[in-house]
């Protein structure tokens, strides 16, 4: 117990421990004692965050939390929180840690899918708040010569996120979302992996399905490959077929040469 | 910066003397298709950081309303100074809104690079006036705007304050030339809580500071052996006697734009638009007497 006037930082140290370990020592002992109790009053605030947190976390992991059930939900959702609070107050890009947390937790074990939903779910939270850019025009592309194509780069939209899972967590989160008993009744879990492009357009988030080879020249794109080396390590018969099928996806901003430095505007 | 910095006095989308709706998601598409008869909207400024529809709503709302951002997140108080990159984002939903009015909190939530996800209270001391004032002047600086600084409601106090809350906020404005929203529920809350006398409050703020007064409900919490604190949960109509205090507000600062604020379990937008008449009225004799006074 401190009994001098703590600086502001010790303050809000002691405010911290109070509320996200419930450690009440210093933090007490700074607060006036008249008619309830500075634990009782501290715990007003303690309340407040954590319903705050786990509100954003229902938010993004709808799903999630109706496969699991409310309760066991908002109890993970508090120990994730006390475990790894946010960063800042834009808590729309909490819970990146999530689905690591749930992948961690022994109770959750008996649903083995619950990790590879909450991956898909943090996808869709992403693509949702992405920020906004202007789609890649294709027909420019077609008056490059064929050694700056071999050595373009495009730049991936914002707003679309590849994922692959083991299991069918695409079916799995339509009919969660949906309510859909029948179709949730119909999943295989054994009809994995999926190969996801998780996207928006036009304000809706969807996740599609893509196949393996088509997965993988995406993924070698979205980490910045040239379009020569991406197309020559793509499997398949027909690499530029399966590259102009891609492109239509509308998943890219930008593009630029082998030669710039700088993207150009889409 | 100090109080003879010059502030844009007709920011773009001005905030009229009339009483306006907190915006929340749920109302969104009523208002960007019915467009009702509300003089104005506040949101809160971390719902709109992102890309996509929700933005987008609010950019089509922002063609018909002028638009006020209160924010949550600057954590003005924090010891360990302002979040860079939160005040970058902040600037940026600024320049795609371009609101009436910018507001924050005499509070703080951030310490150690972690957001403790509420308005915690500060302790009423030289040091925390000192910080405060600091970091004001970085966000009018940094946004080339004044902003206005909220009165909190709190549920404790420190052993070490030394300067009454009404003090310490008049401090604040007449130090950075920010204004001060006055939240009378707030006011109302925090003087039930703490033995204070709302009165007391309200005539230690300086008229020509009050830039925007913001209205909600309370709710009281029993701690048992008849013990009860005010929780200022914004989830209910604005209480009788916050209404009269509110008429004392406007009696004492003239015609000020006025916030109806409703958070957890938000009503229809008729039910807001009820009680924002309620805050009309009020705005109204005011300027009535006004004129009466003045014709005598």
């Amino acid at each position: 117990m401190k009994s001098h006037a703590p600086t502001l930082i010790e303050l809000q140290h002691a405010i911290r421990q109070s509320l996200q370990g419930g450690v009440d020592g210093d933090a007490s002992a700074f607060v006036i004692n008249e008619g309830l109790d500075p634990q009782e009053r501290l715990g007003i605030y303690r309340n407040t965050s954590a319903s705050v947190l786990v509100t954003a976390l229902q938010l993004a992991f709808p799903a999630v939390r109706h496969v699991v059930g409310p309760e066991f939900f908002e109890g993970a959702a508090r120990l994730f929180a006390a475990e790894a609070p946010p960063r800042s107050a834009w808590l729309d890009e909490y819970g990146a840690d999530f689905p690591q947390f749930l992948a961690q937790l022994a109770q959750a074990a008996s649903v083995p899918y619950l990790p590879d939903l909450a991956r898909l779910e943090w996808r869709v939270n992403l693509v949702l708040h992405a920020a906004d850019a202007e789609l890649l025009e294709i027909a420019r592309l077609a008056t490059l010569g064929e050694a700056e194509l071999e050595g373009l780069r495009l730049a991936p939209h914002p707003a679309a996120q590849l994922l692959r899972c083991e299991f069918p967590v695409d079916a799995i989160w339509h009919a969660v979302l949906e309510r859909d008993d029948d179709a949730m009744a119909a999943i295989d879990l054994a009809d994995g992996p999926v190969w996801l492009l998780v996207q928006r357009t036009h304000g809706d988030v969807r996740a599609g399905r893509l196949s393996e080879p088509e997965w993988s020249l995406a993924t070698a794109l979205f980490s910045g490959q040239p379009l020569g080396a991406a197309l020559a390590a793509a499997s398949g018969a027909e690499p530029h077929t399966l590259l102009a099928a891609h492109l239509a996806r509308g998943c890219y901003t930008g593009c630029r040469l082998a030669h710039e430095t700088m993207a150009l505007k889409p | 910066m100090n109080a003879s910095v010059v502030m844009p006095q007709d920011a773009p989308g001005r905030i009229p003397a009339r009483a306006g709706i907190g915006l929340r998601f749920r109302h969104h598409q009523p208002v960007a298709e019915a467009r009702p008869d509300v003089a104005w909207f506040e949101v809160h400024t971390e719902n709109y950081m992102g890309g996509g529809t929700v933005p987008r709503y609010l950019d089509t709302i922002r063609r018909d309303y002028p638009i006020s951002l209160h924010g949550v997140g600057l954590s003005l108080g924090s010891a360990d100074g302002l979040d860079a990159a939160h005040l970058e984002r902040v600037r940026n939903v600024i320049d795609r809104v371009e609101p009436g009015l910018i507001s924050e909190h005499l509070s703080w939530s951030v310490t150690g690079g972690t957001y403790l996800a509420d308005l915690l209270p500060l302790p009423m001391t030289e040091e925390a006036l000192a910080i405060v004032c600091r970091h004001v002047d970085q966000v009018q600086a940094h946004l080339k705007r004044r902003i206005l600084i909220e009165n909190p409601s709190t549920y404790l106090r420190f052993r070490h304050s030394t300067i009454p809350e009404w003090e310490f906020l008049a401090h604040v404005a007449q130090r950075t030339g920010c204004g001060i929203l006055c939240d009378v529920n707030n006011i109302y809350v925090s003087a039930s809580n703490h033995g204070w006398d709302a009165r007391t409050y309200l005539a230690a703020l300086p008229p020509a500071a009050i830039g925007e007064i913001h209205l909600a409900g309370h709710s009281i919490r029993g701690f048992g052996q008849g013990r009860t604190l005010r929780i200022d949960d914004h989830g209910s109509r604005v209480a009788p006697p916050v209404w009269a205090l509110y008429r004392e507000a406007i009696a004492r600062f003239g015609p000020i734009p006025t916030l109806i604020e409703w958070d957890t379990n938000v009503p229809a937008l008729e039910v807001l638009m009820e009680e924002a008449a309620t805050a009309q009225a009020i705005l109204e004799e005011h300027s009535n007497e006004v004129a009466c006074a003045n014709a005598d």
